[in-house]
């Protein structure tokens, strides 16, 4: 199911949060309601973690993950590095990175599979994103912008790119992810699709903004409706209790 | 840093935003813009469509040009920069940009910002959208526009801005005007939302002003119903603004350590926007309440950011307008 929330008036969800199937990162300082929305949904699932990266709460526009692993850039700081391996499930291995392009969720996109970058990436960044994310990484564009990050977002279940995207490109990209992929937005018009959404394979959040329709259209292309948490999570459990006890 | 009083900036470069050099970099502009052609063209024609989705028609060309030539500059590529400034209704494809500039208009509090916007873009007949011709962006510069409290009292947005309102005076004695002007006399008063960006070159503000009370003495002639004409008959307008005060500027012994820095006018209140000093004296009455919203860090560093809420009276408006004429020229 796919929820609408707010951040401090903003409805740039995407920023201030990162969710993937095996954690979710909040940002912290926002208020109350926001972390517990949250909380709500994924508490008995994932474990919900409040942190800050670099001192900066735009979090998940810094970082990038899946079930596998997390990369945070070199600004991010030793006790948030410390935090974070505290946090998080064990078979996640959290990693940081020196990347000039140090704003990993504007050019990097990915699933469990597969994950798009931004054309000028380090060579080094994509082997390590390859290692850490256990991932396939394609060099893509995205309606002509490069920053792949900020102008898809997908899960394991379906995509959601940039509105001007072209039907070869659309094609093109979904037999590389080998997902469904839709051209639409969120946040009543906005293109900035990973800005504004956060999703993983059983639940999304997006700002509220977001009219009925580009909802629908959310819940429809990532699968919510019949989404189960436990088909995705049993897989994981045994680690998952493990790291709680 | 000093800046060299030759050189002036148009607000497409990117600046950091500090007190005294914008006033300055404002005052170069004004100054060199004085002699220049200008070419204004202030709506003075009464029977103006106010249908028209487009006003187009009041275009206010500013030429920054500098008089000695080649003069380098050391602050980055300031070149000369032209920029058309169009005036248009609201409309609805304006909503993120307005919503953008409007994004602290309550400090950090969360409220139905987007019904707000929602409501000053499906008021076409009064209200001024600011954008630059020509740009692909269409991005908004600056809104104004003025609502009126009573027709809109059962919406959500309006509702939790009355609350926010009260909840945040913290003088007695303005509490009781302010639920009073909220309350019953509610359809009477306007509440005037005007916000731009920062570094919107001053000259607009004259003809801005002019545009928003011009409309709403047509819109008293000119609205379909007697109900719609009525509801902008203003007695009374709300401001919701900001502006920054000397953090000594309450306590009477510290008066002499309040700092002359010059862009105060003495009683330790900076105004960001600078016809907010003018409404200020001409209020009936004012408070202001501490702001959490994070701010750019200026130089001054014992001012803190307030919220600061007047009320002026329309007789007043008169001598407002001609107040800020002579401001612009002045500075």
């Amino acid at each position: 199911m796919a929820t609408r929330l707010m951040f401090e008036n903003s409805c740039e969800v995407g920023v201030f949060s990162k969710l993937t199937n095996a954690f979710c990162l909040v940002a912290i300082g926002g208020s109350e309601s926001f972390y517990s929305t949250f909380e709500a949904e994924l508490a008995d699932v994932i474990p919900v973690v409040k942190t800050s990266i670099g001192g900066n709460r735009i979090i998940g526009r810094l970082c990038v993950g899946n079930k596998n692993g997390l990369l945070l850039p070199h600004t991010t700081t030793d006790q948030e590095l410390q935090h974070l391996r505290n946090s998080l499930p064990d078979q996640v291995v959290v990693q940081r990175i020196e990347e000039r392009l140090s704003a990993l969720g504007n050019c990097i996109a990915c699933n469990d599979h597969v994950a798009l970058a931004h054309t000028d990436l380090d060579r080094e960044t994509e082997e390590i994103i390859a290692d850490v994310l256990g991932v396939e990484v394609f060099r893509q564009t995205i309606a002509g912008n490069i920053l792949v990050g900020s102008y898809c977002s997908f899960s394991n279940r379906g995509g959601l790119v940039h509105p001007h995207t072209s039907i070869e490109d659309l094609d093109e990209l979904s037999t590389l992810l080998q997902v469904p992929l839709v051209a639409g937005t969120v946040n009543r018009g906005s293109e900035v699709i990973g800005a504004g959404l956060t999703v993983n394979d059983w639940t999304a959040f997006c700002g509220s903004d977001t009219t009925a329709t580009e909802l629908s259209v959310i819940e429809s292309v990532f699968k919510l409706r019949e989404a189960q948490p436990n088909a995705v999570v049993d897989e994981m459990r045994k680690s998952l209790i493990d790291s709680y006890v | 840093m000093p800046r060299r009083p030759t050189r002036c900036k148009t607000m497409l470069n990117p600046q950091p935003l500090t007190f005294s050099p914008f006033a300055r970099s404002a005052a170069q502009i004004a100054s060199i813009h004085r002699d220049k052609r200008q070419t204004y063209k202030s709506k003075d024609q009464k029977g103006f469509p106010l249908s028209s989705k487009d006003k187009g028609i009041p275009k206010h060309t500013l030429e920054g040009k500098s008089d000695l030539s080649g003069s380098s500059e050391e602050e980055g590529s300031e070149g000369v920069v032209q920029a058309d400034f169009v005036f248009f209704d609201p409309k609805p494809d304006d909503f993120h940009g307005v919503k953008i500039l409007l994004q602290t208009y309550l400090d950090d509090t969360q409220w139905d910002l987007s019904g707000f916007v929602d409501l000053i873009l499906a008021q076409t007949t009064v209200g001024t959208v600011v954008k630059i011709e020509g740009d692909d962006d269409d991005t908004p510069f600056a809104i104004v526009t003025a609502l009126n409290l009573g027709r809109y009292k059962d919406h959500k947005c309006i509702k939790e801005l009355k609350e926010f309102l009260l909840k945040v005076c913290q003088e007695k004695d303005v509490i009781r005007d302010l639920r009073l002007l909220m309350g019953e006399q509610a359809h009477d008063v306007g509440l005037l939302v005007s916000q731009r960006v920062v570094n919107l070159p001053p000259q607009l503000l004259p003809p801005l002003h002019d545009a928003l009370f011009d409309e709403v003495s047509w819109a008293t002639e000119d609205e379909p119903t007697a109900e719609l004409r009525n509801s902008f008959r203003f007695k009374c307008y709300l401001l919701v603004s900001k502006i920054y005060k000397h953090k000594n500027a309450n306590q009477k012994n510290n008066r002499n350590l309040i700092r002359r820095s010059g862009s105060d006018g003495g009683d330790g209140i900076v105004y960001i926007k600078p016809e907010d000093e003018n409404f200020h004296k001409l209020s009936l009455w004012s408070f202001s309440f501490p702001m959490h919203t994070q701010q750019v860090e200026t130089q001054e560093a014992n001012y803190c950011l307030m919220g600061f809420v007047m009320a002026v009276e329309t007789a007043k408006i008169s001598t407002f307008r001609q107040q800020l004429q002579s401001l612009v020229v002045e500075s």
